[in-house]
């Protein structure tokens, strides 16, 4: 009898003391979403005090003159669309180039993602000197960039190893690997479509400018590549499946979230590299004397958000295809 | 029981412990032929062959610029005007690493980039795994919005805002805090400000008392020429690329399983203290990664550097690409000579960048296998 009333007693405490606790400190939930908010502030800082603030400059700028007045310096003026007016109707080049830049990014997606997604598959077999090849695919990420990349493009050396010095020293470009013309000989008779040739053409042509940009991808692919469990490939292995059906029915639907991601990359990167056609001409807009930082950055918005549009429009085509494996 | 199976094999127990079996194995010459001939065996060999060949094809495609510029720079003058000479240099030379040296200040850029990439690259990897670590395992409201800002900042190209960074950073003001605090103050009355600029200013900015009359003309900091723009946009995870870094790290920490940090909370560890003592440890080769790739792309930037340092009191790589006084010549050569200086100022400036990868090329790697990134 004493004890059960003991017993009924340390119950009680305990059922008059848990609620009194809640009470005193913050649920978990609440106390990791506080400590979710402590990770992020630095970023979230820097985005509202200082990144919006210049987001927002730079828009205002775009619609603005800056005149210099003597004694009183600067003063801006706003002129509401005629920067932008004249970066379209005024400026004979920038629609032109544009266009150049959209058909250049809508050529370079495709083929980066396909040269990286290659390279990773082969590069995530197993075989003698895959460490040694590795390393050296992932040398144009850490080095071709910037300052050197600028450097290659005023490079004329390449051609003296190849051609001698009398062709050399004219600024011609590399020497091609392949010509459309040979490989339209030879594939004349069956019904592929020149475009199609051409376009395989100039992707050999350019193999160095695409082996130098797909560093990143690569990487990208090889994470999701190693991220494929092993057991699949087992049990396609003794179902008798061939290694071109495991591609297709097991790595490809279980790297298309990948795909997504690069493709997305992808325009990014390559419209935000100083190399791009669009930007190059940006910059020698931006020199120019009178308004043009103002006409640049009109530009610039222009263009960007023609480009989050391609974002978008190729974000929500692929991930319609995209194949998510469901976590249990 | 002999006599009922022949080919089978025969089992005698000769100890308590040990049997011995004996049967007829097919012979050697049958056994390989069933190894080797086969479609299958065939089939690999061959796709092993044009796998080799391919890579090393292409391995060859991303060397080869380097194996020319090494040989262009080994190069004496007359080289360059001789049909005979390919890539073996006949006039062997090396004035254009010693001039480049000499009168480019390649050590003192070499020093100031050093101090420039490192800080940078250092914070930038911190700030952008903790900014990963809170977008990868804590729900809070709006962690998508901040997600979708980080997107954002990577998206929109640096060009854009290149005026606005450069003025902002010019007339540096935090929601106008400084115009606010020095509005009326004159340069005698803020002067117990000097010790703590005296300090600030190790990072090059102007002479202390120069800069503090500017601040207080201007109602802003000056900031530009000196490394406090870059140093400012990395602690705030806006620096070049960071965008990457949080998407990549961010992929990482999703693929760390829960229960670790349970446990780790389940033993009255704070989340502060699990973060650095549990998960950082564990993600040393994705960091080395991160940090590789930050400490690069700041070493080899001409953006930034460009923007921010308008004079050229401070030295960095930018400013060591250029013809050496001693080196200025006018001959038929000269076009391709002048090329040749510089990829040698481009190999001096990755020199460093590929020692660096030598020894950090394996954590990459490893990096990479174990991030496990996947896009859900």
């Amino acid at each position: 009898m004493t004890n059960e009333l003991k017993l009924n007693n340390v119950v009680s405490e305990q059922k008059t003391k848990a609620p009194k606790k809640r009470r005193s400190g913050a649920s978990l939930d609440r106390r990791k979403a506080r400590a979710g908010y402590f990770f992020v502030l630095p970023f979230l800082f820097g985005f509202i005090a200082i990144y919006l603030p210049m987001i927002w400059d730079s828009i205002v700028f775009s619609f603005c003159r800056v005149q210099i007045v003597p004694g009183e310096g600067q003063i801006s003026e706003f002129v509401g669309f005629t920067n932008y007016m004249e970066a379209l109707f005024v400026n004979p080049d920038f629609v032109k180039t544009l266009v150049t830049g959209i058909k250049e990014l809508a050529f370079d997606i495709p083929a980066i993602i396909l040269f990286s997604l290659f390279m990773a598959v082969l590069l995530n077999q197993k075989m003698a000197g895959r460490a040694a090849f590795r390393a050296i695919l992932f040398v144009p990420v850490i080095i071709s960039t910037g300052l050197m990349e600028s450097i290659a493009s005023q490079n004329i050396m390449d051609d003296m190893g190849e051609e001698g010095i009398e062709q050399g020293t004219e600024t011609s470009t590399a020497a091609e690997i392949v010509s459309a013309i040979d490989i339209q000989a030879l594939f004349a008779g069956m019904k592929v479509g020149t475009e199609l040739v051409e376009y395989v053409a100039t992707m050999i042509n350019n193999i160095y400018d695409i082996v130098n940009r797909s560093g990143v991808q690569m990487l990208i692919f090889l994470a999701g590549l190693q991220s494929i469990s092993p057991a699949i490939y087992e049990s396609c292995s003794i179902d008798g499946a061939t290694g071109w059906e495991t591609f297709w029915k097991i790595t490809f639907p279980m790297i298309s979230p990948m795909i997504l991601v690069n493709a997305v990359y992808t325009i990014i990167d390559s419209f935000t590299t100083d190399q791009n056609t669009v930007m190059k001409f940006i910059d020698t807009v931006y020199t120019q004397a009178s308004g043009g930082k103002e006409i640049s950055s009109a530009m610039s918005w222009m263009y960007f958000l023609i480009v989050i549009l391609i974002v978008a429009a190729v974000a929500g085509i692929a991930s319609a295809f995209v194949f998510y494996q469901k976590k249990d | 029981m002999n006599a009922q199976q022949t080919g089978a094999p025969q089992i005698t127990k000769e100890t308590k412990n040990k049997i011995r079996v004996e049967f007829e194995r097919t012979p050697l010459k049958e056994r390989l032929k069933a190894k080797f001939i086969n479609m299958a065996f065939v089939g690999g060999v061959l796709w092993y062959i044009v796998r080799f060949v391919l890579l090393l094809g292409i391995a060859y495609i991303v060397l080869y610029p380097f194996f020319t510029q090494i040989a262009g720079s080994f190069m004496g003058r007359n080289d360059f005007v001789d049909v005979t000479v390919m890539l073996i240099p006949k006039e062997f030379s090396i004035d254009m690493y010693k001039f480049i040296i000499l009168e480019n200040e390649y050590f003192t850029a070499f020093g100031n980039t050093l101090l420039l990439a490192g800080s940078t690259a250092l914070i930038q990897t911190f700030v952008c795994s903790l900014v990963a670590y809170g977008l990868a395992k804590f729900k809070f409201k709006g962690a998508n919005l901040v997600f979708l800002a980080v997107i954002f900042t990577m998206v929109v190209p640096h060009q854009t805002i290149q005026y606005s960074m450069f003025m902002n950073f010019r007339y540096f003001d935090i929601f106008g805090i400084i115009k606010f605090l020095s509005g009326n103050a004159t340069v005698g009355e803020i002067g117990f400000l000097n010790d703590i600029l005296a300090n600030i200013n190790i990072f090059g900015a102007e002479p202390t008392s120069k800069f503090l009359q500017a601040v207080v003309e201007d109602g802003a900091f000056n900031l530009n020429n000196s490394y406090w723009p870059l140093i400012i946009l990395s602690l705030t995870g806006l620096g070049f690329k960071n965008g990457l870094y949080v998407f990549m790290l961010r992929q990482f920490f999703m693929g760390v399983p829960n229960e670790l940090e349970e446990s780790a909370y389940i033993d009255g560890s704070g989340t502060g203290r699990t973060f650095l003592q549990i998960i950082l440890p564990l993600s040393v080769p994705m960091m080395i990664t991160v940090f590789l790739f930050a400490f690069s792309w700041q070493w080899t930037d001409d953006f930034y550097t460009t923007l921010f340092f308008t004079t050229n009191k401070t030295v960095l790589m930018p400013d060591v690409v250029d013809i050496p006084t001693s080196l200025e010549t006018d001959y038929p050569g000269q076009n391709l000579y002048y090329s040749a200086i510089r990829n040698t100022c481009g190999l001096l400036i990755i020199l460093p960048l590929v020692i660096m990868y030598l020894f950090c090329q394996n954590f990459l790697v490893q990096g990479i296998e174990r991030s496990g990134l996947t896009a859900d």
